[in-house]
């Protein structure tokens, strides 16, 4: 009986679990990985300016010595300034690209190293996990935004005509989207358990329908019609609108969607991961890879 | 391979022959094809991935053309058929990516499950290893570069008007050359224990200087120099220039012969960068640090 009255108090001693706390220590560890590897800063220093580069030599080359290709790109688009029409594009499709990566790794690492079983076993909801590392991810990405904004201000060129109050409602709109579709990819990376194809398969999906170089229009009927149902193609609409110098009229319908879709999907994520967890306990594939 | 002697119960030490290295090559790429169709949806996601990342470009494409042709790029090149253009720096510089992930990513994965050092602790040379762990990936890469072409073809409809004999001899030449550079990759994985970062960044680089997807005539002077340093930039201007008689940088015959020297000397660079760095991490002790 004293030996069970002894647990019973050491049990009282001990803290309560809290979920703030198992968020931020999912963080900070995700943080000292991070700066673990110093190979990423030099990777956020180089891939905003680096990755447009392609699309932009190749607008280029297609332009022809003498901007012979031009004319029809400018009854596309309504501009000849394809550097800043690709940029804005890519700066987008690179945060989806991070937070995917970022995202489907969490878990899936987790799984490769041995450790998610251990950490899965902390008294809090599941998803802890993702949302610490979504702190870091938002951190990064806030970080990527302005060495990129340096690095397209100064190398390319590139100047915001628009409102940049506006233009930060707009990245701040898009946020529930982006973050809601993450929980529900990094939920199927459990099922899928390949991270590099899943990534492919979403990023590439986004890159071709969202016109993330191009105007939409050149794209078959049946395409256009889905890439108006996702909201990375409204994320850069507006977003290449504010630059382009355009105010809140012209981007109101993208930023109303982008809320419904980001409510939509942050629901969805949270659901999906909850379907998840509930599959994977009961089969015990948890640490399965 | 040091085999025990059951008689005389001592090691046999007799040098590896050429038959044992295929017996490692063998096995580690069927180790590689049990994995990789051990997960289904690599097998679709393969065969869908590399036309998700080629259709922005060739939809990029239609908004400068009109109808199949583009004039713009045919001032550049003297072809205007850019689908055809971009189809076989598409297919050339996938053999680039795969050499350098079936190489060097490889080598992470193992530092991850732990198995590195035992793998290292078999009698079977490491570089050979890393040969093998390349065979797979080349072949997934042909096979998904045979996908690429038919289903470009069937939305695009381009045509190669050259000789496709050349153009494959040149390729013979610019892939021995790259397992220089995977030999090279795999040491700076071993080194910063980082191979995403790597990879990619040198992969992307290579890809975009080399001129996969526009005629390299248009980088500016400080990058057209560097391009002109990277072997592939002549391997993949040859190819072109056989297959669809586009203006060439230099003569064909010129460019191969570039390319053939460059072979020999990236695979001697490359084999003695990693030996010298698989020495320093074995002395270092550091081997499977992640």
């Amino acid at each position: 009986m004293a030996t069970i009255r002894a647990a019973a108090l050491r049990s009282r001693a001990l803290p309560r679990p809290s979920l703030a706390a198992a968020i931020w220590a999912a963080a900070w560890r995700e943080l000292k990985i991070f700066i673990r590897y110093p190979a990423w800063f030099i990777a956020m220093l180089i891939w905003p300016s680096l990755f447009p580069l392609g699309y932009i030599f190749t607008s280029r080359a297609l332009a022809g010595p003498s901007g012979e290709g031009l004319a029809r790109y400018v009854s596309f688009t309504g501009t000849t300034d394809y550097v800043s029409y690709i940029l804005t594009g890519t700066v987008i499709w690179m945060w989806l690209n991070t937070m995917l990566w970022n995202f489907g790794n969490t878990l899936r690492t987790e799984q490769q190293r041995g450790t998610l079983e251990a950490n899965w076993l902390a008294p809090v909801p599941k998803w802890f996990l993702l949302a610490g590392n979504l702190l870091v991810d938002a951190a990064q990405w806030l970080l990527f935004l302005v060495v990129g904004g340096v690095e397209f201000y100064f190398l390319y060129g590139l100047r915001v005509h628009g409102s940049p109050l506006l233009l930060s409602l707009v990245l701040l709109a898009s946020l529930p989207s982006i973050y809601g579709l993450g929980l529900i990819f990094a939920s199927l990376v459990l099922w899928a358990k390949d991270i590099q194809k899943a990534v492919d398969a979403v990023r590439g999906t986004m890159m071709v329908f969202c016109g993330m170089t191009y105007p939409i229009a050149v794209l078959p009927a049946w395409m256009q019609s889905i890439s108006h149902w996702l909201p990375l193609t409204h994320s850069i609409r507006a977003t290449r609108a504010v630059v382009a110098g355009q105010g809140w009229t012209a981007v109101s319908g993208d930023m109303a969607f982008l809320l419904v879709s980001g409510f939509l999907l942050s629901a969805g994520g949270l659901i999906t991961f909850r379907a998840t967890e509930r599959t994977i306990q009961r089969r015990g594939s948890l640490g399965e890879y | 391979m040091g085999t025990v002697s059951r008689d005389a119960g001592t090691v046999d030490r007799r040098r590896p022959t050429l038959l044992h290295h295929w017996l490692v090559v063998r096995a580690i790429f069927r180790r590689d094809f049990i994995s990789y169709f051990r997960y289904p949806l690599n097998f679709i996601f393969s065969l869908i991935s590399p036309f998700v990342w080629a259709l922005p470009v060739l939809f990029m494409a239609r908004a400068f053309s009109t109808g199949a042709r583009n004039e713009g790029f045919a001032a550049y090149t003297g072809t205007s058929d850019y689908v055809a253009f971009f189809v076989i720096g598409g297919l050339v510089t996938s053999y680039v990516g795969s050499v350098m992930w079936g190489m060097g990513f490889s080598l992470r994965q193992e530092m991850w499950q732990g198995v590195l050092e035992t793998n290292w602790l078999t009698p079977a040379p490491i570089v050979v290893q890393l040969i093998g762990r390349s065979l797979w990936s080349l072949a997934i890469t042909t096979f998904e570069g045979i996908g690429i072409l038919a289903i470009a073809w069937a939305l695009f409809r381009f045509s190669f008007t050259g000789h496709i004999l050349p153009a494959l001899l040149a390729m013979i030449p610019v892939l021995i050359g790259l397992y220089g550079l995977g030999f090279g990759i795999a040491a700076v994985v071993l080194v910063t224990n980082n191979a995403n970062t790597v990879i990619d960044l040198t992969n992307y680089s290579v890809q975009l200087l080399s001129g996969s997807q526009f005629p390299v005539r248009v980088l500016p002077r400080v990058l057209l120099a560097v391009s002109l340093f990277i072997p592939l930039t002549y391997g993949m201007d040859a190819i072109r220039g056989y297959l669809l008689g586009t203006k060439t940088l230099l003569p064909p015959s010129i460019e191969m012969a570039i390319l053939l020297a460059v072979m020999v000397c990236f695979v001697a660079a490359g084999y003695l960068i990693f030996r010298k760095v698989e020495r320093d991490v074995r002395t270092a002790g550091n081997l499977a640090f992640h």
